[in-house]
């Protein structure tokens, strides 16, 4: 059994907050990926509760242990580094047994397990090669497999996949989502990519400026973001901000637009947040409104239309065998239940 | 001029410059290499070609020079020097390079300017001090007077070495279960043997390359080779052929050092711990 408890954890350099005052439960055997933009206090909270940086404040616990005062190597947490952390003077499978040789796992039995490691990332052929020897994917699966040659109370992975291309990081998502449900114990895991993000976790904390913005399962953060951030960083394209104001029940863009009907009473400002996904785009006229596009752009599995809404421009996603020009006319209807506003002012979510 | 007269031109003078240099440098030591084997009629005479001799070395192991004694003091010296001075270096090295401590870069400093102390300020107090304790004309004393001269100097250089260790390397074996202890034996210190070597064959030179210390601190019985070169002066003048066969055996040790230290010190020492 080990759940993670952070509480108001806080890590400070001079007058710079790294971490401010978080407090963060991870349930036992939980898959948690803290997301975020670069410099946001990712690696610091992890690097915390791995031992490697100490607390300005707060504290940490595993299992039933509270862990500040713990040196790295009694918290029994296995961690992948940014930067793979390879020993280079040793072969990958001298690489892949040292944590069993140094915590005096018995000597007859490494072996066994150095190779089962290998093999659940697929190194098995590399075994006697140094790692300048290696691919960076390689080298990646072998910080892998040195993390799950033990089996510790918590893994800590600090974006584990950020240096490979992108087709193997595809297929190392797929075999790290196979290990996790396999292995079955609590992971931290850092990314900044929002696809790793929501196909990983079981929960997502996103992270701004050394805050949690929002914790909850990708569903809550994709369907019910808490706030403007949130919204702006999850999903691909961004969700759309118009700018407006709510009038008579309308949404009315700055342009003076009536766009669509909102449960809020009147406002002044407020910003509508609608997805690429969310919006139909039709023949001239057979819209909502009527939009002149931009930038017309054919991903392959579906279309991207850029459009210009009054001073504001707006993605949408058509079907992908539509074929428009820049320049054309196209009617543009919102999916009213997949609507969301926000109260510029504190940027929070305004029920609706 | 064409482009490639041109580069061919400028590869001429460098060639031709770097041959002058070599010229210079290497005028002495080939002038010392032929006067070892010349004997003490041919020495004078600027002639290249004559029947060489082992006599030289033979003499200078004899009565009443005895360059051997002096060899071995030599050797001893500098072989113990390296060999307390590296490891304490090491962790003091260490330690300068991994923990932040109060008056970290004032202490590396105070460390650094003791390099630039000149010997002959401190050798007084050296030689009262010496004389008092009764360590003047020992190994020991001298090997003491070496430590302070060489560790200075290996603390800074395997600094270097150990700053170029990433420090996730090292934060990965903790986390993977190591102490402190381990961490040093296991991971730093083989990723920095290189560094180590080059540092130790540096501090051997030194010490055994030490002249003004040896020269105030010792008379009979710890009396090292450069010292030991000072023997040679006759009522006749220098002996200048058997100086030469002394100066080689000096020399000798240095040729392959410098060769290690080339190998050494090309070897990549951090390639593939990191992207
Ligand atoms: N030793 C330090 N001294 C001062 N500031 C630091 C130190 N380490 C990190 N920071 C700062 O703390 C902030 C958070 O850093 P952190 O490494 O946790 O970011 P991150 O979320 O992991 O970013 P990335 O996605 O780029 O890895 C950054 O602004 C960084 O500059
Ligand atoms: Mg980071």
């Amino acid at each position: 059994m080990a759940e993670i408890k952070l509480k108001n954890l806080t890590k400070r350099w001079g007058d710079f907050v790294g971490v401010d005052d978080q407090s963060l439960d991870i349930a036992d055997k939980e898959f948690l990926v803290l997301l975020g933009p670069s410099g946001c206090g990712k690696t610091t909270t992890m690097r915390m509760i791995a031992g490697l940086e100490e607390p300005t404040g707060g504290e940490i616990w595993i299992g039933d242990r509270m862990v500040n005062d713990d040196l790295p190597k009694d918290r029994d947490v296995a961690m992948v580094f940014q930067n793979y952390g390879l020993y280079p003077h040793m072969t990958i499978f001298e690489n892949i047994a040292y944590p069993l040789r140094v915590r005096g796992v018995d000597k007859a039995d490494i072996p066994e397990r150095v190779q089962k490691a290998a093999e659940q990332v697929e190194l098995t052929q590399f075994l006697d090669r140094k790692p300048k020897a290696l691919s960076g994917g390689q080298r990646q699966r072998v910080a892998l497999a040195r993390a799950i040659v033990r089996t510790p109370k918590v893994f800590l992975m600090d974006e584990p996949l950020s240096n490979l291309d992108a087709k193997l990081r595809v297929t190392m998502r797929a075999e790290l989502k196979h290990l996790s449900r396999e292995l079955q114990i609590t992971t931290v895991y850092v990314t900044h990519d929002q696809i790793e993000a929501m196909t990983l976790a079981d929960r997502v904390a996103i992270m701004k400026h050394g805050v949690i913005q929002q914790l909850g399962t990708p569903d809550d953060i994709y369907n019910d973001p808490a706030n403007l951030f949130v919204a702006g960083f999850i999903g691909s394209p961004a969700m759309n901000l118009i700018n407006g104001s709510v009038q008579d029940g309308m949404f009315v863009t700055t342009g003076g637009t009536r766009l669509v009907k909102v449960n809020t009473p009147d406002r002044a400002a407020a910003i509508l947040g609608v997805r690429a996904d969310d919006m139909q785009v039709h023949e001239q006229g057979q819209g909502d409104i009527d939009v002149t596009i931009y930038a017309f752009e054919n991903t392959g599995e579906s279309t991207l239309l850029t459009v210009q809404w009054g001073k504001q421009r707006v993605i949408a996603r058509g079907d992908r065998h539509l074929r428009k020009d820049q320049g054309d006319v196209v009617g543009i209807s919102l999916n009213s239940d997949h609507l969301y506003l926000f109260d510029p002012e504190t940027e929070n979510r305004i029920g609706m | 001029m064409t482009g490639k007269q041109k580069k061919q031109f400028w590869n001429l003078i460098q060639t031709t410059l770097i041959l002058i240099a070599m010229f210079i440098m290497l005028v002495p030591i080939i002038w010392i290499f032929l006067a070892a084997f010349k004997t003490h009629v041919d020495v004078y005479q600027l002639k290249l070609f004559f029947t060489p001799t082992l006599e030289n070395f033979a003499t200078v192991f004899d009565d009443p020079y005895r360059l051997g004694e002096k060899l071995v003091n030599s050797t001893i010296v500098a072989l113990v020097s390296v060999v307390i001075a590296i490891p304490i270096a090491t962790l003091a090295a260490y330690s300068f390079s991994r923990f932040s401590m109060r008056g970290e870069t004032m202490m590396l400093v105070i460390i650094l300017a003791t390099q630039f102390v000149p010997a002959v300020v401190i050798i007084l107090p050296f030689f009262v001090m010496f004389r008092d304790i009764g360590l003047l004309d020992t190994r020991l004393g001298l090997i003491l007077v070496n430590l302070a001269i060489v560790m200075p100097f290996a603390i800074w250089m395997i600094k270097g070495f150990i700053d170029g260790i990433p420090m996730d390397t090292e934060e990965a074996a903790m986390v993977d279960g190591s102490s402190r202890l381990q961490v040093i034996r296991n991971i730093v210190l083989p990723m920095a043997a290189p560094g180590l070597v080059t540092s130790a064959i540096f501090c051997f030179i030194i010490a055994w390359n030490e002249f003004l210390f040896a020269l105030i601190l010792t008379n009979k019985n710890a009396v090292t080779l450069p010292i030991g070169l000072a023997l040679f002066k006759g009522e006749e003048g220098d002996l200048w052929n058997l100086l030469s066969a002394a100066g080689i055996i000096i020399m000798a040790p240095m040729f392959v050092l410098a060769l290690m230290i080339r190998k050494y010190f090309v070897q990549g020492m951090t390639m593939g711990a990191v992207r």
